[in-house]
């Protein structure tokens, strides 16, 4: 397998690459060195890499933001500097290698509790986004990617103690490859929370990596994704805890119909340490119709005693049984499927963007619609 | 024109050995306005007329006829049979947590409708109806809210089923084992109901096992089932004379 490797080389300034733990003078080597780990070569294994490493470099243009003129709300341009803790060479090269092209992120700076939700649109690849979040602030956070084009938007947000996010997030446009890098930290007794809403694409890659970074940090992901017909939709979602007492619950249901393709790798790390940690993750895959491709892969990293943690990973069908009993009441085949997958999707569909995303995800298969 | 004329029918099942047949040669003609109650030894093939007629998956017609009102039922797919007026009330109705029972019931009246090229009922309406049959059925209208069936009792389920015979009033309804797993207060209520639903232009066959419950639901016609044919047909009397001297003298 031939190395992975980026389109050209990069300048940073020295202390960010310091930062990041990088030698003096040897970012690009540490780059492709993170590129091509085993570990990381396996989160690549059933998405090609490299056509998404090709458009790291590419031209950014901001992102249309509204809900930045209320109190508490603050935005500008900052150049890249001194690395966010949430940052990671290892986990995230090619992340960090689109903000070391881009030499510049848009920051959003929450400083106390929010009334309106901040909402980014992303009409195409976008500035790399940076939402810091102080102490005891709250935001609803509503994030959408929009366009026909492939694109790639990448977001770290950074939230302090006791301060709360809940960020919804709709990927249900038609594009040849989309992929999408977030990055969320918490600090001390701070909260998270995502509604993730996906459609397959042409080749869809979502990373979501979220770092339990104080005691008693709590983070819910909810997703929901449709992979229909010649669609691809990779979920790579890791959670670090690295304090005690942290809670993360994950719950990702996705339905793969007609010759889609979906990956979904979730990886739980506890730290030593983390005690008192509670960690769930479940991921359920509905196989509809012929030619589903489904790859599923939970795992579980514990270097801590006394944590709570518990995975699991299903792949099936729609009950023949339920199926039978709907259309017997008259309800044809189609809306009978509809109505068993919208429940399944629904479990873990919500907030702001629910009804947009039941929409897009099953259209004119809902029962009556 | 008969509601319901079934002729030589064969019908198989499959099973991890290859399709075994049940049904064999068997034949029924329902009237408008009649009760006909099938009883037969366990194995005969009651269940199995009840799912061939329903569409059940699983199940092969080997031979033979069957039509609702001149329409052959056997070419068409379970929704289309219960579009133009078959109902199948389950022996035992599925649980589908997630889906509740207000949206399953709005989903089959509305396909009802639009096959029927009716108007659907409106929201509030549909509502009140559901609430008052529910109601008369000692069913708690909150269960309209919860999953299908999901977490209610046997006596809840089969109340359940006759709740949507009376709110989806077919042309036939086929109720299979419907008495079985009832406390005799809760036959009472399944019983009435289907009374309620009884006159001169539908149909109803019963299978059962028990003659407790044609104490309540009277029919027209007992028939026995025995190997996958009507072996002896008759009034109401039959039925107590199956129950007193068993299936032994027929079989």
């Amino acid at each position: 397998m031939a190395n992975l490797a980026l389109p050209t080389t990069l300048a940073v300034p020295e202390e960010f690459s310091i930062g990041l733990g990088a030698p003096s003078g040897a970012f690009d080597q540490s780059l492709a060195d993170a590129l091509n780990s085993p570990a990381h070569r396996e989160r690549w294994k059933y998405t090609k890499a490299d056509a998404f490493l090709e458009q790291t470099a590419v031209n950014t243009s901001k992102p249309q933001i509204s809900g930045l003129d209320q109190p508490g709300v603050g935005s500008h341009l900052a150049p890249i500097a001194t690395p966010l803790p949430g940052m990671d060479l290892q986990q995230a090269p090619e992340a960090i290698a689109r903000l070391c092209y881009a030499g510049e992120a848009l920051t959003l700076e929450i400083t106390q509790p929010t009334t309106q939700p901040v909402m980014i649109v992303h009409q195409s690849s976008t500035l790399p986004v940076i939402v810091r979040v102080a102490a005891n602030a709250s935001l609803t956070l509503i994030e959408v990617v929009e366009g026909d084009d492939s694109s790639q938007q990448t977001v770290w947000i950074d939230i302090a103690a006791n301060a709360q996010v809940s960020h919804s997030r709709n990927a249900v446009n038609y594009a040849p490859a989309n992929w999408h890098y977030l990055n969320v930290r918490l600090q001390s007794s701070a909260s998270y929370r995502l509604n993730n809403h996906a459609l397959g694409c042409g080749s869809r890659r979502q990373d979501i990596h979220v770092v339990m970074d104080g005691q008693g940090a709590e983070a819910t992901l909810l997703s929901a994704g449709m992979v229909e017909g010649k669609t691809a939709l990779d979920q790579q979602i890791t959670i670090e805890h690295r304090q005690p007492r942290g809670r993360s619950k994950q719950t990702i249901h996705n339905i793969v119909a007609n010759g889609g393709k979906c990956t979904f790798n979730g990886r739980i790390h506890i730290h030593e340490g983390a005690s008192g940690t509670d960690a769930q993750l479940s991921n359920k895959n509905l196989g509809i119709g012929d030619d589903a491709t489904i790859n599923t892969k939970p795992e579980l990293e514990i270097y801590t005693d006394d944590v709570s943690c518990s995975h699991g990973a299903t792949v099936g069908a729609l009950s023949r049984e339920a199926l039978f009993y709907l259309t017997s009441r008259g309800i044809d085949q189609k809306a009978a499927e509809g109505l068993l997958s919208q429940s399944f999707l629904r479990q873990c569909i919500g907030g702001p963007l629910a009804a947009q995303a039941l929409q897009a995800m099953l259209g004119d298969m809902r029962a009556g619609a | 024109m008969n509601l319901l004329e079934v002729s030589n029918l064969h019908a198989s099942v499959a099973t991890d050995d290859g399709p075994q047949p049940i049904l064999k040669g068997l034949n029924l003609t329902v009237k408008a306005g009649e009760v006909h109650a099938i009883m037969g030894p366990n194995g005969s093939g009651k269940s199995t007329l009840a799912n061939v007629l329903s569409g059940r998956p699983g199940y092969a017609v080997d031979d033979g006829d069957a039509s609702l009102e001149d329409t052959d039922l056997l070419e068409l797919e379970p929704f289309e049979r219960a579009q133009i007026g078959l109902f199948l009330a389950f022996q035992y109705p599925v649980e589908i947590p997630g889906v509740s029972n207000m949206e399953f019931l709005k989903a089959s009246i509305d396909s009802l409708a639009r096959a029927r090229g009716e108007e659907q009922p409106n929201t509030a309406s549909f509502m009140r109806q559901v609430r008052e049959l529910a109601g008369s059925l000692d069913l708690d209208p909150a269960f309209l809210k919860r999953g299908v069936n999901e977490g209610f009792s046997g006596g809840e389920k089969k109340r359940n089923e006759i709740m949507q015979l009376l709110l989806l009033n077919p042309k036939l309804a086929l109720l299979d084992e419907t008495d079985s797993g009832l406390d005799i207060d809760a036959l009472k209520i399944v019983a009435d109901g289907v009374n309620r639903y009884r006159n001169q232009s539908n149909g109803v066959i019963l299978i059962t096992h028990y003659q407790r419950l044609l104490d309540y639901i009277v029919p027209d016609y007992v028939h026995v089932l025995s190997n996958g044919q009507i072996i002896e047909s008759g009034d109401k009397g039959l039925a107590l004379e199956l129950e007193a001297k068993g299936y032994a003298w027929l079989t």
